[in-house]
């Protein structure tokens, strides 16, 4: 089986063979999450099945819909586009905004990249660019890139990291080496590095990270947008890549963007409707705007406006963070919402890949995994996103 | 539910063309009528009755697709008609929003020009899943896929090791059962492999620098594998060179490679350069033609190209890197996946006024021209690369007339229009020669035994087109289109959506192979086999149901 609780995506045959800190948080998110339902939703499925033609009626007569949350599955990203289309809503995921600071750079400088099985076998310098954050969302990612009979890879840690994160690389079986910098910096410094380290007067550790460039047949590049800690993340993001195709004129070099679990909603939107997320439909056509469509700004907009707005909110993760209340719902808004989730008309949804079989992708966007759940959900309790979606379309 | 198709000239390649009456009884093709109850019937006087298209390469699916899509949000044209944008008269009929549309607008276009089943022709293995998950999305299109091979770190290393025919058969029986796929496709044998070590050319002799084998080697081991397995399509082959001046050489090679078993050379106008001529690029068709005309285990399709914008996406990252820096806009992406293969992505715009471009358009309509049989050379343009999909009636017009021919010859660049031999070919395709290269000869390419005929017992995907004298105006639109003998589009209006089939080949996983690859796959490539194999169940729903391919019975080429 796969572990659902986060865009690695290891397979183990149980769950609690991963050693992991975040899939033992999650599956224990997970219970609880189910019990807090069983107390304060107190509803089952018969009659959340009831509530679906209040939350048509809603829908008919709202002005402006709102679709957003967090999406894991193809199979959920499907019934979202399709209800978006049939409602001519926005759709926006609540954590594309991450998903978003690598689009833009690629969208308009276009890229080099790399797949993770490639950079795990074939790179023989890995520079991983960020902070501590970037393990606290990825926890295995060093044992992801460890392989004993792949190229002997020299691992340079570029940012804040601390002897925590230098102890989990150590701990996957690599020797790293850090050099602490501002992140903001290091685009720059790696394309003045690159041009010119004479220069420079080298230091024991620019030195070797001269040695370790020069040296290396193929140069693999990680850093995770959500855990950049950087202004103007789209613009850093571009800088990096350029450096990266430059590199690639005369060696072989590319990056390894890190996703999280949303990246597999742009990529079923993006088959679906042409278009990454951050759509809105009008007639059954989707128009892309990722500042007027992006969920913040359409939730600013309406919040001047009446009651006609309806938000429909959908979380299919076992994160149990009132990151989506937080968003959505704690700015005071007056909205109608109608919740896909574990808020004013809730729908009891079940984990996917957890609960219910889903289809989810790997954050390297490569590899579509299938993951088939460790039990069966409750249908009497839970159901699948997807199940709800199909029910509110008109 | 029982149709009745009468008045109508019904052809097929097979029979003799002509007005007769065609039962649809439920979702198969009768000459007489078994059930007295008839549920519809149309007078079809003036109309031509054709089994559904069949587009046998055409990118549909995958990671490269949705790629491009990604890269250029700023080519669909949003809110705005798209006969205001189209730049190119043959955009004018039917212009698709963007080079790479979204699959439900793939499917309804396709569906509107009459084609019933694509193939999408390089699937990653790795990629496989979502490649199989988009082809779903894409409504009324009959599916399946080529898995790429021949860049696969493991088996280039069985290879290199020299590891017995039997295990490189065993590999690509159960790749190509793991993924679901219906035929093999290389890519640049070892080429993007190479890419991968900084190599930046590789001829078919030439050694990949860390794995000292050949692309022969390569062509040579595949093409015997897919002959030993039965695979109804032969081994699906971009050779080495795209777009390099005097590829000619290297695709001769590659046929060479394969030893004479059955070999399909794809988007074949980009592998026929010579190195005469003013520019030193110049047309090497008539060796190549020659070549296919002569030797029957041969067939190609074209990728011809037409004039405008389009985007250029392939899994020779090599050559798609090398022509970086002809994109338009300059932007691009390139990949190194999975240690299995690659995929470039260029936004391209073919011009008049390029020598290049002119050429490669005299070149695709030559090799329609001197391929004698239609049922061997397929009408491609490699969507997206040479063009979107939606220029096939225009190319089909092309093809059936030589004056509409050169009236857009004497458009091109000067040097072409005095070199290219394009003039004297004055040959002009007929309706039963367009029908055979779009539905018969892609049906039994692909071991599609049901589909392309309207003999007896074949699959009810049917469409009529009302006569026209200008063909690109008659197949831009047909006026009926019958899925398995439901009605789902009728005077420009879709009624219904249909039933979909995946189409696999029906070969059989040898047990030990099966052990060793679960052994080693998490070594390569850090996960366990299982989290790739894609089991039959998830191509299965209400809408969406499987097809085996059928076997190929010997080791000779279609047609003659």
């Amino acid at each position: 089986m796969i572990c659902p609780f986060c865009s690695l995506l290891c397979d183990a045959n149980d769950l609690n063979e991963i050693d992991c800190g975040l899939q033992n948080k999650s599956i224990v998110q997970l219970a609880k999450l189910r019990s807090q339902l069983d107390a304060s939703f107190n509803k089952s499925v018969t009659d959340a099945e009831k509530e679906t033609a209040a939350a048509i009626e809603l829908l008919k007569n709202a002005k402006r819909v709102l679709i957003t949350g967090r999406i894991a599955s193809v199979q959920t990203a499907r019934a979202a586009v399709s209800l978006a289309m049939k409602v001519n809503a926005t759709i926006d995921c609540a954590e594309a905004g991450h998903v978003f600071k690598n689009v833009l750079a690629i969208q308009r400088s276009g890229i080099h990249s790399v797949s993770l099985a490639e950079a795990r076998d074939h790179a023989d310098l890995l520079i991983v660019i960020g902070g501590d954050a970037l393990l606290d969302d990825c926890p295995r990612i060093p044992n992801a890139l460890y392989s004993e009979n792949g190229s002997p890879k020299t691992v340079l840690l570029l940012g804040t990291f601390t002897d925590k994160s230098m102890a989990a690389w150590t701990a996957a079986g690599f020797q790293p080496w850090s050099i602490s910098c501002k992140i903001e910096s290091v685009p720059t410094a790696l394309t003045q590095w690159s041009r010119a380290p004479l220069q420079f007067s080298p230091n024991r550790m620019t030195s070797k990270l001269f040695t370790a460039m020069d040296t290396a047949k193929y140069t693999a590049v990680l850093w995770s947008a959500a855990s950049l800690r950087v202004e103007q993340t789209d613009l850093w993001v571009e800088r990096l890549l350029h450096w990266i195709a430059s590199q690639n004129e005369t060696k072989r070099c590319a990056a390894l963007p890190w996703t999280s679990l949303d990246g597999t909603f742009q990529q079923v939107c993006t088959w679906l409707t042409g278009f990454p997320g951050r759509i809105r439909f009008h007639d059954g056509n989707p128009s892309f705007d990722t500042f007027t469509n992006s969920y913040e700004n359409w939730l600013a907009r309406s919040c001047e406006l009446d009651r006609d707005s309806v938000v429909i909110v959908i979380d299919e993760t076992a994160a149990t963070d009132p990151y989506i209340e937080k968003t959505v719902f704690g700015l005071g808004r007056k909205f109608h919402s109608i919740e896909l989730t574990s808020g004013s008309m809730r729908f009891p949804t079940a984990v996917a890949g957890a609960e219910v079989a889903a289809d989810i992708f790997r954050a390297d966007q490569t590899l579509l995994a299938h993951l088939s759940p460790s039990r069966e959900y409750d249908k009497s309790r839970v159901r699948p996103a997807a199940y709800w979606l199909a029910r509110l379309a008109p | 539910m029982t149709t009745r198709l009468f008045g109508g000239e019904c052809i097929d390649g097979v029979s003799k063309s002509e007005v007769r009456d065609l039962y649809l009884v439920q979702d198969k093709i009768s000459s007489v009528s078994i059930d007295a109850r008839l549920d519809a019937e149309y007078n079809l006087s003036n109309h031509i009755v054709v089994a559904g298209g069949i587009d046998l390469h055409t990118h549909i699916g995958g990671g490269k697709v949705n790629i491009a899509r990604l890269l250029l949000p700023e080519m669909v044209r949003q809110g705005r008609s798209h006969l205001e944008r189209a730049e190119q008269d043959w955009q004018k009929i039917a212009p698709l929003s963007s080079p790479v549309p979204g699959t439900w607008e793939t499917g309804r276009r396709y569906l509107e020009m009459g084609y019933t089943a694509c193939f999408e022709p390089a699937v990653l293995p790795a990629n496989a899943r979502h490649a199989h998950a988009e082809m779903a999305d894409t409504p009324w299109l009959d599916t399946g896929g080529y898995l790429l091979l021949g860049n696969d770190r493991l088996l280039l290393e069985w290879i290199s090791k020299g590891a017995p025919q039997s295990q490189i058969n065993d590999y690509v029986a159960w790749m190509i059962r793991a993924h679901q796929c219906c035929a093999v496709k290389v890519v640049n044998a070892g080429g993007i492999d190479a890419f991968k070590f900084n190599q930046r050319h590789l001829d078919v002799d030439e050694k990949h620098w860390h794995f000292s084998i050949t692309p022969r080697q390569i062509l040579k081991s595949l093409s015997h594998a897919v002959e030993s397995l039965g695979l109804a399509h032969p081994l699906h082959v971009h050779c080495s060179n795209l777009g390099v001046a005097g590829n000619i050489a290297s695709t001769m090679a590659t046929i060479d490679a394969v030893e004479g078993r059955r070999l399909h050379l794809t988007h074949a106008q980009f592998h026929c350069f010579g190195t005469e001529g003013p520019h030193g690029y110049c047309s090497a068709v008539k060796a190549l033609a020659d070549r296919v005309n002569a030797e029957s285990n041969l067939s190609i399709d074209v990728g011809q190209m037409q004039f405008g914008q389009t985007v250029t996406l392939s899994g020779d990252t090599m050559h798609q890197f090398a022509n970086r820096k002809q994109a338009r806009p300059r932007k691009s992406i390139f990949q190194d996946l999975e240690c299995q293969a690659g995929c470039g992505v260029l936004p391209f715009q073919y011009r008049h006024d390029q020598y290049v471009h002119s050429l490669l358009w005299a070149i695709g309509l030559e090799l329609f021209l001197r391929i004698e049989d239609p049922l061997r050379v397929f009408l491609t343009t490699d969507h997206p690369n040479g063009a979107p999909f939606t220029a096939y009636p225009h190319l089909i017009h092309l093809l059936m007339s030589y004056d509409f021919r050169m009236s857009i010859f004497e458009r091109l660049h000067a040097d072409v229009q005095r070199s290219s031999s394009l003039a004297s070919l004055k040959r002009e395709y007929s309706l039963d020669e367009i029908i055979k290269m779009t539905r018969l000869g892609p049906a039994r390419a692909l071991g599609l035994s049901n589909r392309g005929t309207l003999c007896d017992g074949g699959l009810a995907d049917v469409v009529i087109y009302e006569r026209c004298e200008n063909p690109e105006h008659m197949f831009a639109r047909p006026k009926m289109v019958f899925r398995r003998g439901n009605l789902v589009y009728h005077n420009g209006k879709f009624l219904a959506t249909a039933t979909k089939s995946t189409i696999v080949a029906n070969v059989e996983i040898d047990a030990k192979m099966d052990v060793t690859l679960r052994k080693i796959w998490p070594t390569h490539y850090g996960y366990s086999s299982d989290l790739i194999r894609i089991h039959q169940d998830e191509l299965l729903s209400d809408q969406r149901n499987i097809e085996f391919a059928s076997r190929a019975t010997k080791s000779v080429g279609i047609g003659k």
